[in-house]
This record gives C-alpha cells, structure tokens and sequence, in this order.
C-alpha cells in the first residue's frame, strides 16, 4: 500500500525531546513535513487552518490533553477524518477504551520502538484507504 | 519546655525539704553511708517525679496533636502513602534512566563495533576521514551517557532521606499512641479517579498506579482489535 510520504504532519507532546524523537523515527520512515505543538490548546487553532493529513499527539499535556483535542478534531465537520495517533504514558485500561471511543486510530504506549510506530502508521492508512474505498472515493 | 528537664528546675526545688537535705549532710559528717544514701534517693526521687510527669506531658501533647490530625489527616496518609509512592517514583526514575542509558552505551558499542569494521576495509582516505568523525560522534553519545551517574547519586541521597523521614514519622505515629494500620487506604471516588484518567496521569509506576493497566504493546493491540480500531 502507497502512503503519501508528503503529508503534512503535526507532532503534538510537551517534551521537546519526545518531539524530537518522534520527528526522527518519522524522518527515518520516509516522512519529511512537519510541524510541532507543545500542548493540545496550541495545536488546536494550528489544526484548524486544516493543513494538516496526520496528528500524532501524546495525552497528558498541561492545558489541552491529548484526548481533548481529539474529540475536538472529530467534532468538526471539516476535520473529523483526519488521521489521529496517540502516543502515551498513559496506560490503564479504562483510558485505551476512553480514546477508542473518542474515535483514536491508533494507539501507542510509551516506551515504543522505531517498528511499532511504523507498523501503526502503516495500519492507520491501510484503513484510510479502505475507508475511501468504500465512499467511493 | 523540654531542654532543662533533666536538671532541677525552680519549681523542683520547692519539692525538695530542707530537713532532708540537713538529714542528709548530718549523715555525712557522721559517716552513716547507709543513711546518707538513703536520704539523696529520697532527694533525687523528687527530681524523677517530676522528670516523668514531664515526659508524660509531652506524649500526652504528641498524642493529642496527632489524634487531632484525625486518622484521614495529610500528614498521616503522606507518612503512610506518600512518602512510600514517593520512593517508588524515585526508583522508577532510576531504573528507567539506568535501563535507557544501557541501551543507548549498547547501540554505541556495536556501531563503533560497525564503524571500525568498515575503517580496516577502506583505502578511500575521503571515507576513513568521515568514519573517524563519526566515531568521534558515537564517543560523545557514550561519554554524554555518564549523566546516569550523577543523577543516580542525586536521587540515591533523595531516596534515603525519604526513607529515613517515612521512618521517623511512623516512629513518631505509633509512639504517640496511634495506629499505622488504622490509618485507611486513600479515598478516591469513582468520579476523582475518571477525572484524574482524563487529565491523564503519567507512567504507573507505584503497585497501587498498576492497577488495572496493559502491560504491553500487544496488550493495547489487543485490545483495539477486539474494537474493530
């Protein structure tokens, strides 16, 4: 399946250096556009001018958690389909079923590994592609 | 109160009978040891008198605070929770750090390993000059690596002095007449622990934090493909 190494990107994480990693593993995998949020509360209004084909986000940030700013994405109208991936500390059961529900696409607990983000990416827009697919798109 | 109490205090002194102490000295001049013995333990009992109504004063004050405290009070749950999950987040910092640096010295050795491999196989002066460079770079990763050392001292002293306080306040808590294991296991309600899951809450690290949590990747994946995601 052919994944559009050009998508925009928004890597989302208050750590820079969590960013930063996130960024280079996305580097690795062939992707070369992104851009950074420190919190869910600056990436939204980023979010809106809809540039963006991919969020990465992490959940537990200081002024918009990670959760929040999915249900905001998938509240509006225009932003609902896009593609959002957490990756987290964040791993009681209860709160893997809270962002099923919110509609995450995929889910990633930190510490993660170079192959385990590239297996989900490549899920996410397997799905992506099916989902057009069947709209007829 | 407390730094004169093992000495005669004013008050003490008014305990004492000037009859005895003449008694006392009488018996001296006459060499009557046994007497003169017995009457400087009268003298001194009236010292230890009120050395122990002292002592009990200040356990019964102890207890009284303490008891006013009240069993759910702050300084009771952090001495039996807080200070505990405090040494525990501790640890986790250190084992975590300590794991990261071993993967990162791992990785460095094996690509100086890969660098110099390829060094005895090229004549390409251009390429050897690139390979010393990055094995410059793979040095500074590997040195940079010594931070686990520092921090590690830093947080072994941190541990041990919350070790010792968590010790000092049980010690205090029982001697003042109150139970450690009366002291109830933190309350949280259904809706403070939704709230707190949804502001998120970091890596679980403490037994109580592992509740209920995956305990890997494939536990996550699991999950998700049970619901279609």
């Amino acid at each position: 399946m052919q994944i559009d190494r050009n998508m925009n990107i928004l890597v989302v994480d208050d750590f820079s250096t969590m960013r930063r990693i996130v960024k280079n593993l996305l580097k690795e995998l062939g992707f070369s556009k992104f851009d950074e949020a420190d919190d869910g509360a600056t990436a939204w209004p980023m979010i809106q001018s809809g540039k963006y084909d991919f969020i990465v986000s992490d959940w537990n940030m200081p002024e918009m958690t990670g959760i929040d700013l999915l249900r905001h994405v998938r509240a509006d109208e225009k932003l609902k389909g896009t593609p959002f991936l957490l990756i987290t500390a964040e791993a009681k059961r209860a709160q893997i079923l809270e962002a099923a529900e919110a509609g995450v696409d995929g889910y990633i607990v930190k510490p993660f590994t170079a192959a385990t983000l590239n297996g989900k990416i490549e899920k996410i827009f397997e799905r992506v592609a099916e989902r057009k697919k069947a709209a007829g798109g | 109160m407390g730094q004169a109490l093992f000495w005669f205090q004013g008050e003490d002194m008014k305990n004492i009978k000037p009859k005895q102490v003449k008694t006392l000295l009488k018996a001296l001049e006459k060499e009557d040891y046994d007497k003169a013995s017995e009457m400087l333990d009268a003298i001194v009992a009236k010292r230890n008198e009120s050395l122990i109504e002292g002592v009990e004063e200040i356990a019964q004050n102890l207890h009284d605070t303490l008891e006013n405290f009240g069993q759910d009070s702050q300084l009771l749950q952090d001495t039996k929770h807080g200070l505990p999950d405090a040494t525990e987040r501790l640890e986790y910092v250190m084992q975590t750090t300590e794991d990261a640096s071993n993967k990162t010295l791992n990785a460095a050795e094996n690509m100086i390993g890969l660098l110099e491999s390829i060094e005895s196989q090229t004549s390409d002066e251009k390429i050897a000059a690139y390979l010393k460079q990055a094995h410059a770079e793979m040095t500074e990763i590997m040195t940079a690596q010594s931070f686990q050392d520092l921090t590690g001292q830093v947080l072994n002293r941190v541990i041990m002095l919350v070790t010792s306080l968590e010790a000092s306040l049980k010690d205090l808590i029982e001697r003042s007449g109150l139970s450690l294991e009366a002291i109830p296991e933190p309350a949280q309600s259904d809706a403070e622990r939704k709230a707190q899951q949804e502001r998120g809450m970091g890596p679980n690290v403490t037994r109580d934090g592992k509740k209920d949590t995956v305990g890997s990747q494939d536990d996550v994946d699991a999950m998700l493909d049970d619901l279609g995601i």
